[in-house]
């Protein structure tokens, strides 16, 4: 019998503590408020649980074909008119009991490769594509990423369905057409010109070996090149299509022959608005062929109530495909359209709705006065909207898809937060979008409530008995610490006070510019929310905390692969402070031939691929003409530097300082023998799991014993301990500083963006034992504001303690979660504790928390039983999943995170 | 040319996912590649149309409809191409 770490550290009377503040209950407990969603939803949602993630090469196949016949158009018209014959040839489906239609592709759960962006990846591991991706670094996190089986997934071929990326399911008849159109791409995609001109940039081999080490995860430029940004649905529910698309062309009319002062750009203004026109019709076709589809379902349909329902959707398209909404139905439908239409322009993860609930709240408002609309089919609506946006995924790389977004896609809705004049900003609709969220739990969009202290106490409490249903949304995000940043980052671009205000959350957790946008319903002025910012979370992503001190430690040689990856520091570390100088000095390193390397890739992007559409939609591209590539969007100091592993390195850092440098128990010559030979463990793989409790000893040896007890027992972040949290404080202050010392391609500094998404389980795979006791192979402490599971022994408040030593406003984002058992909360008093607790945190300045309220017994029965479990959803970091849709490695690191059983300080 | 009446074939087929989809008929799911019932109605898509000539390869043909002739493949849904024209009535 292989001996545990939980034996280990009981004969030496320690042990992790994976229960916090009590004990659970005897049995295990279900969440204790379980919503049940209108029979409709119900039966879309039952056909979502059905549905296999499919791709199909119908909107590659018309663009590819497009663009071919084009040589020497205008690159920007060029991509424009082959988007448009990609919009006008995506065959309309309409699904039996709808209300709300379109989709990225004719499937339900559909989604499409776009190899003009990258081609190698989604191709057979023997073909050259994929090799030649391998050999340059970037499928290297491809290999160790990992999905879940079950839920929607198809990681394996069978039938006539071949699996592709790992996640998506083809028809077999289709992959030789997919092939050939992904060769069409070959030597021409931004992943193969930016490769071309990435290497011409001074420490380009670092990067390389960045790469394959997977000390970084991924390019940006050419995996998810937009996203973790607001969308902006303004200017199509204001004007209507054909508005849009007649002041396109009065602006060409206008600008045509005219450099108006700016001799560098001031001629594209013609081309970028003959490019959006071009688009806009591609779109108004697109929703002109479901109109015809429901006319043809409508003509065709026996079912009276059926019928009818077709009729009124195709009365909704033919409008809404040429004039601004009347009524809630169309806005809703219209920024769905909308919403679709940007993600099928790009591969984009975390393309936000922002506060629809207050842009919608016009139509709504007058709905309601006017007697068009009741609470009941505005939930039954809301309810539809949840199973659209749940349907949608994103086609990218295993890496990107299974190793940071664990499949999902990061459509975040934001509710509460001020209006442009400070005063609250929520609303009656508001409170039906948590309903919907409640009656119809699903992955998206996920809410995140911007709490501020004058939103009344009702809304939270509202918000608070959402988050009991354990779904993880909506995430608590601080107001003003957010607009603290907004101010500052964008304050040199222009941005006030009053429009910082209108902030909401991109992506999973990437506070977002956005502005207020001026809207005329019926001749009542409304000012409503709207994204205003370049994508965020691009620029130098991920990159390992844990791997960089594994680097230092053993002179820049990864331990996985003996890849040299930095030159040899040769420094002997004879102190603290020269250590943690040398983690800076490598850190800094990265930072800076991965900037360099992406600012590249991100122009080729912005030169051959530019976003017309999304820049439309933004300010201030339709007054200027300028597109995102001319920085015509109001703020574009957004890439920023992202991490993963903060909580791992800091606990590393104060292991090493206690037992090498201040209590000299060990020597760092001992410690670096201790970890290469993982403590005398099996690897993760070898065990089969990848929590650090259930990790077995190799054989009887007990060599490294002590020192491991030791590692395990040195201070740990999380237990308002100034000995750990001094050192996080250092970190922050540099680690945030410094970032504004790189230049993004748009001549903005860079800035810190701190949250894991999943990026932890296959950065943790790459990873040796660390100083802190965490073994090789295992998965990191999830976020950047959590503590690593079993560690936190004090209670919510000590942690907190802990998050909030240093200024969070220095950061795009901070990220904390915790997990609490049922029980703790229970009934109205839990959920004024709740509340509480979280506001606590948000006073003391904490930016970000988020809770999994859940059983830790019952995600253990999940992972014995999955095909019990297809509807359980939980929270990851900064995202709500289908537990059966998740990789086995963020699945133990989930089970393994602290429970706690009590919140009372 | 003949094709199989399959479900994923017949106009009142939509699609869920590579595998099934819902008949409009009968609101029932079925299977794609199962043999459709006597309500079948043919889809539109490139092995319909006059202007598809097979390939060498499996599953690769050519499109007429333009002088470039460029690639296509049969099983392309066709219910918005502007050049579409059945092979036989």
């Amino acid at each position: 019998m292989p001996r545990k770490l939980t034996d280990i550290l009981a004969q030496a009377d320690a042990r992790l503590e994976y229960q916090a503040m009590g004990a659970p209950p005897a049995e295990p407990t279900p969440r204790e408020v379980i919503g049940k969603p209108s029979p409709r939803a119900e039966r879309l949602r039952n056909l979502y649980y059905s549905a296999l993630s499919s791709a199909s090469s119908e909107f590659p196949y018309w663009y590819t074909r497009a663009y071919g016949g084009l040589d020497n158009e205008i690159p920007v018209v060029r991509r424009a008119l082959a988007l448009e014959s990609a919009f006008r040839h995506l065959t309309p489906t309409i699904f039996p009991g709808e209300l709300l239609v379109v989709g990225k592709t004719h499937h339900y759960r559909g989604s499409f490769p776009m190899p003009w962006l990258s081609e190698g990846y989604y191709m057979a591991a023997e073909n050259q594509l994929y090799q030649d991706a391998l050999a340059r670094g970037s499928a290297s996190a491809d290999e160790v990423s990992t999905f879940g089986t079950g839920g929607g997934n198809v990681t394996k071929s069978f039938g006539s369905v071949v699996s592709i990326a790992g996640k998506f399911g083809i028809r077999k008849e289709e992959v030789p057409a997919m092939l050939r159109v992904a060769h069409a791409w070959e030597g021409r995609s931004v992943d193969d010109v930016g490769h071309k001109y990435e290497q011409m940039t001074p420490g380009y081999e670092i990067k390389e070996a960045l790469m394959k080490s997977v000390t970084c995860m991924f390019d940006s430029g050419y995996t998810l090149p937009q996203g973790r940004e607001v969308v902006n649905y303004d200017y199509p529910l204001q004007f209507g299509f054909d508005e849009l698309i007649s002041r396109t062309e009065q602006k060409k009319a206008e600008v045509a022959g005219r450099a108006d002062g700016d001799g560098l750009t001031g001629m594209n203004r013609l081309y970028n608005y003959e490019a959006a026109s071009h688009v806009l019709r591609g779109i108004q076709a697109w929703v002109e062929n479901y109109a015809r589809e429901a006319r043809r379902l409508e003509a065709a349909e026996r079912e009276p109530v059926q019928r009818a329902e077709y009729t009124r959707i195709a009365e909704c398209l033919e409008w809404v495909a040429h004039r601004p909404p009347r009524t809630f139905y169309e806005a809703l439908q219209l920024t769905w359209i909308v919403h679709v239409a940007v993600l099928n322009e790009d591969v984009i993860s975390g393309l936000s709705p922002g506060r629809l609930g207050q842009v919608l709240w016009p139509w709504y408002e007058q709905d309601i006065a006017a007697g068009r609309l009741d609470e009941g089919k505005a939930l039954e609506l809301l309810e539809c909207l949840r199973i659209k946006y749940t349907c949608l995924d994103c086609f990218a790389s295993m890496g990107v898809v299974g190793g940071v977004l664990s499949g999902n896609t990061f459509n975040n809705l934001s509710i509460g937060g001020l209006d442009r004049s400070g005063r609250p900003a929520n609303n009656r609709l508001e409170e039906l979008i948590i309903e919907a969220a409640m009656t119809c739990a699903s992955t998206q969009p996920t809410l995140t409530l911007l709490y501020d202290d004058k939103l009344p106490e009702s809304f939270l409490l509202k918000a608070a008995e959402c988050i009991k249903t354990g779904t993880g949304y909506p995430a608590v995000v601080n107001n003003r610490t957010a607009i603290e940043f907004l101010l500052g980052q964008y304050g040199p671009e222009g941005m006030d006070l009053e429009e910082a205000r209108a902030i909401a959350i991109g992506g999973c957790l990437e506070t977002s510019p956005c502005s207020w946008m001026p809207l005329t319903l019926n001749g009542r002025s409304y000012w409503i929310p709207g994204g205003s910012g370049q994508p965020t979370s691009v620029g130098v992503h991920f990159l390992s905390l844990p791997k960089i001190l594994e680097l230092v430690l053993f002179d820049g040689v990864d331990q996985r692969t003996k890849l040299r990856v930095f030159p040899g520091h040769g420094r002997a570390l004879g102190s603290f402070e020269e250590l943690f100088d040398q983690v800076k000095a490598y850190f800094a390193k990265a930072v800076e031939v991965l900037s360099l390397a992406n600012n590249i890739q991100h122009d080729v992007w912005r030169k051959n691929n530019t976003a017309v559409l999304n820049s439309l939609l933004k300010p201030d591209c339709l007054e200027t003409g300028h597109l995102i590539n001319e920085l015509g969007y109001r703020y574009n100091a957004t890439h920023n530097v992202e991490t993963c592993g903060t909580i791992n390195l800091v606990n590393s850092l104060a292991a090493l300082k206690s037992l090498v440098y201040d209590r000299r128990l060990i020597t760092l010559a001992e410690l670096r023998k201790a970890l290469a030979d993982n403590f005398g463990f099996r690897t993760a793989d070898e065990v089969g799991s990848f929590s650090l409790s259930s990790q077995e000893k190799r054989g009887e040896t007990t060599e490294y014993d002590r020192t491991h007890v030791e590692c395990l027992t040195a201070p740990k972040y999380g237990n308002d301990n100034p000995y750990v949290d001094d050192i996080l404080k250092q970190w922050e202050d540099w680690f945030c500083a410094t970032c504004r010392d790189y230049e993004s391609l748009n001549a903005q500094p860079y800035y810190a963006c701190q949250i894991s998404v999943s990026t932890h389980a296959p950065m943790g795979a790459v990873t040796i034992a660390t100083p802190d006791g965490r073994l090789a192979g295992t998965t990191f402490a999830d976020a950047s504001m959590s503590a690593y599971p079993g560690t936190d022994r004090h209670g919510p408040y000590a942690l907190f303690a802990s998050a909030t030593c240093w200024d969070h406003a220095q950061s795009q984002n901070s990220q904390l979660n915790l997990k609490i058992h049922p029980s703790a909360i229970q009934g109205r008093a839990g959920t004024k504790k709740l509340l509480e607790l979280t506001r606590a945190y948000m006073r003391k300045g904490g930016f970000h928390i988020q809770y999994n309220v859940v059983d830790s017994r019952i995600l253990k029965d999940a992972q014995e039983h999955p095909e019990q479990y297809r509807d359980l959803l939980v929270r990851v970091a900064g995202f709500t999943q289908y537990w059966v849709e998740i990789g086995k490695p963020i699945q133990d690191e989930i089970i393994a995170r602290t429970e706690y059983e009590g919140v009372q300080e | 040319m003949t094709t199989p009446s399959r479900h994923m074939h017949c106009r009142n087929y939509a699609p869920i996912d590579a595998v099934k989809g819902i008949c409009h008929m009968t609101k029932e799911i079925v299977h794609a590649d199962d043999d459709a019932c006597p309500s079948f109605v043919r889809l539109p898509r490139c092995a319909e149309c006059k202007l598809y000539a097979a390939g060498a390869d499996d599953y690769v043909g050519v499109c007429s409809a333009t002088s470039n002739r460029p690639m296509t493949y049969p099983d392309l849904v066709a219910v918005t191409c502007e050049w579409f024209e059945w092979r036989s009535a």
